[in-house]
């Protein structure tokens, strides 16, 4: 199954399930999807439930706060993270903030979801990670699959969720196929960090589109090339952040590396490393290191583009010098 | 309510200037502007509408039945504040009546109406939802998006524009192009009026065609209701920019004077039992702050409380 039809049948088996949910954002009706991810539900579901806004991020937003704030159960779609950047108001001062203001008079059920990261030569405006930007807020849940079943499992978990979740998807990633289970109620838990792979020499953590772009081949290559058995942690959820999971595998391998293709200063590698500094420290061979795009606007040029993001390379490189060898 | 609403404000000023200052932060007093909430609060029906508002929030709180005492361990900071103390003068919120909060970033509250708004349509429940905003809030840019999204998916929200003339410390002329208000509501295909904010008989006759047409499914309304407030913007605001004219003339079209004077006027009530009137509110009110004051702050470790609704690991049921 794509990654798309994963998180389309996520969404349509949880539309069938509770008819509070529902659907909105631009070109998810009519047009099936800017990226063809809900090709089908407006037939399916109708108008009333999948739904068409203008080119108004804050206004759809912040209705879909109103609307989780008054019972139903939206699913909001970004065509990409980098537009949640006009509507940041609503997600950090409303979604995330309104329930502790008010005391805990309300829960806000909503899923943002969309496109988050580099994609292919969108320049530096279609390009944020916004995972850093969303996993220091308290008050919300952020999600980052890294295979067909997780967008499956994890966005079905998430439409259930009382709280409000960011859901972060990628462009590069709707393509993407992968066994999904065929159970009726296929359901991951948030929060919990998934141990992809076994290994003995090193903790490799990453998540979402990263993983799946580079740091599995690059730990195939550790493994062929440099005869190093990595451990590889997906994260999964980057709030709340598994750091059990991580810390049980430094244990065992004394060693950690940490991928992903945010900008390194206060970036997502960095919040997890200051979860992981202190309680690790003492099991640590080495110290841990971040592997993480270049600290510059994202370029449109192809070869730019691809030089500032983390390598197969670069990423050998980090675990070899964690590893002393 | 309108006497109550006055004279809570005013204790409130008292408490937040007073030496030993017990209310801290942003504070916002609605003196002079009650018939607005309290005429909405006439039209409102709390197993079914919503009232969503700026952080100028005291007043339609307790329009609304907020116990003032709830409101005002809330200024204080107290744990039996209507939001345990977490949210302070700007951030009253009562869901039980449909009171969807005070929100303190200008704008930021209209685009949760029109999701409450589509709540209602999407439920039919024949609810409304007003929301509130300042005549500074016209200028941001969710004021456009949640009027065109409103009027377009033809949803019962009611926007208010109470506009006292002045954002902050510039006025309506300095601020916006055009200061006729209400047209500010033109280009959305919705009906946009304006209202005199002091009278609340015409509120409630004006804001009733708003209400009929969000009960009956034809969309939303915009409503510039046209008021003075007496006080500065907050706490801090000596009010330089009005003049001494502009608020003699102002106190004159006081609402509660203007009420008052009505009731007389059709003898519907005897200056005695106005008067006394006054009094009960004002013990009232005292009783309240007594209260309040006497109320435990809130446990440290609660802090930690109401930041999330789910506990996790989550496991989906």
């Amino acid at each position: 199954m794509q990654f798309r039809e994963a998180l389309r049948s996520a969404m349509t088996e949880e539309m069938e399930r509770d008819d509070r949910v529902f659907l909105m954002g631009e070109e998810v009706a009519q047009y099936n999807g800017a990226y063809k991810i809900s090709e089908g539900m407006l037939e399916k579901f109708g108008d009333k439930r999948v739904i068409d806004t203008p080119i108004s991020e804050a206004g759809f937003a912040g209705l879909g706060v109103g609307a989780a704030m008054t019972g139903l159960r939206p699913i909001i779609e970004f065509m990409s993270w980098s537009f949640s950047l006009v509507c940041m108001d609503q997600i950090v001062n409303n979604a995330a903030n309104v329930r502790y203001m008010s005391g805990g008079q309300f829960k806000v059920p909503i899923v943002f979801r969309g496109g988050n990261g580099i994609a292919h030569q969108l320049a530096a405006t279609h390009s944020h990670r916004m995972e850093s930007v969303f996993a220091r807020i308290p008050g919300l849940i952020v999600v980052a699959p890294s295979t067909p079943a997780e967008a499956k499992g994890l966005l079905k978990s998430s439409i259930r969720c009382d709280d409000p979740v960011i859901f972060l998807e990628s462009e590069k990633m709707l393509a993407e196929t992968g066994s999904v289970p065929d159970e009726a109620e296929y359901l991951l838990p948030l929060g919990v960090a998934k141990v992809e792979r076994e290994g003995s020499d090193v903790t490799i953590v990453s998540y979402g589109r990263p993983l799946q772009r580079v740091v599995r081949t690059a730990v195939e290559a550790l493994a062929a090339d440099h005869g190093i058995d990595a451990e590889l942690i997906d994260a999964r959820t980057l709030r709340p952040l598994d750091t059990e999971t991580i810390l049980a595998s430094i244990r065992k391998t004394h060693r950690c590396v940490i991928v992903d293709e945010d900008w390194g200063y206060c970036g997502m590698g960095s919040g997890i490393l200051y979860k992981l500094q202190k309680p690790a420290f003492d099991d640590l061979d080495a110290p841990i290191e971040y592997v993480h795009s270049d600290e510059i606007p994202v370029p449109f040029s192809h070869p730019l583009e691809e030089a500032m993001l983390p390598s197969v390379d670069r990423i050998v490189s980090a675990v070899r010098e964690v590893c002393y060898r | 309510m309108m006497m109550l609403i006055r004279r809570f404000e005013e204790r409130t000023y008292q408490e937040y200037t007073r030496p030993g200052q017990k209310i801290g932060g942003f504070c916002h007093l609605y003196s002079g502007q009650e018939a607005i909430a309290v005429g909405t609060a006439a039209l409102f029906d709390t197993s079914r509408d919503y009232l969503v508002n700026g952080y100028r929030c005291h007043g339609h709180s307790l329009a609304l039945g907020m116990d003032p005492r709830a409101a005002m361990a809330e200024l204080f900071g107290k744990s039996t504040g209507c939001s345990k103390g977490k949210g302070g003068s700007m951030h009253l919120f009562d869901a039980r009546v449909g009171n969807m909060g005070g929100h303190g970033i200008v704008g930021g509250q209209l685009p949760l109406a029109v999701g409450m708004g589509f709540t209602q349509s999407y439920t039919k429940t024949g609810g409304v939802t007003f929301v509130f905003m300042g005549d500074g809030a016209v200028n941001q840019g969710t004021h456009n998006e949640s009027l065109n999204l409103a009027s377009l998916y033809k949803l019962p929200v009611i926007f208010v524009v109470e506009n006292n003339g002045v954002a902050m410390g510039t006025q309506v002329e300095r601020s916006s192009a055009e200061t006729d208000l209400a047209k500010r509501g033109s280009g959305y295909a919705m009906p946009h009026w304006n209202v005199d904010g002091n009278d609340i008989d015409t509120v409630i006759a004006e804001f009733g065609k708003a209400v009929e047409r969000g009960r009956t499914g034809k969309g939303p309304s915009y409503i510039s209701a046209n008021t003075f407030r007496f006080r500065g913007h907050s706490m801090s605001d000596p009010m330089k920019y009005r003049s001494k004219d502009q608020i003699e003339r102002a106190r004159q079209r006081d609402p509660i004077v203007m009420y008052e004077a009505r009731l007389l006027e059709h003898a519907l009530a005897t200056q005695e039992q106005i008067d006394q009137l006054h009094e009960e509110t004002a013990a009232e009110i005292n009783e309240a702050t007594t209260q309040a004051d006497a109320d435990p702050h809130p446990q440290l470790n609660e802090r930690f409380d109401d930041v999330l609704a789910e506990q996790y690991p989550y496991q989906p049921k």
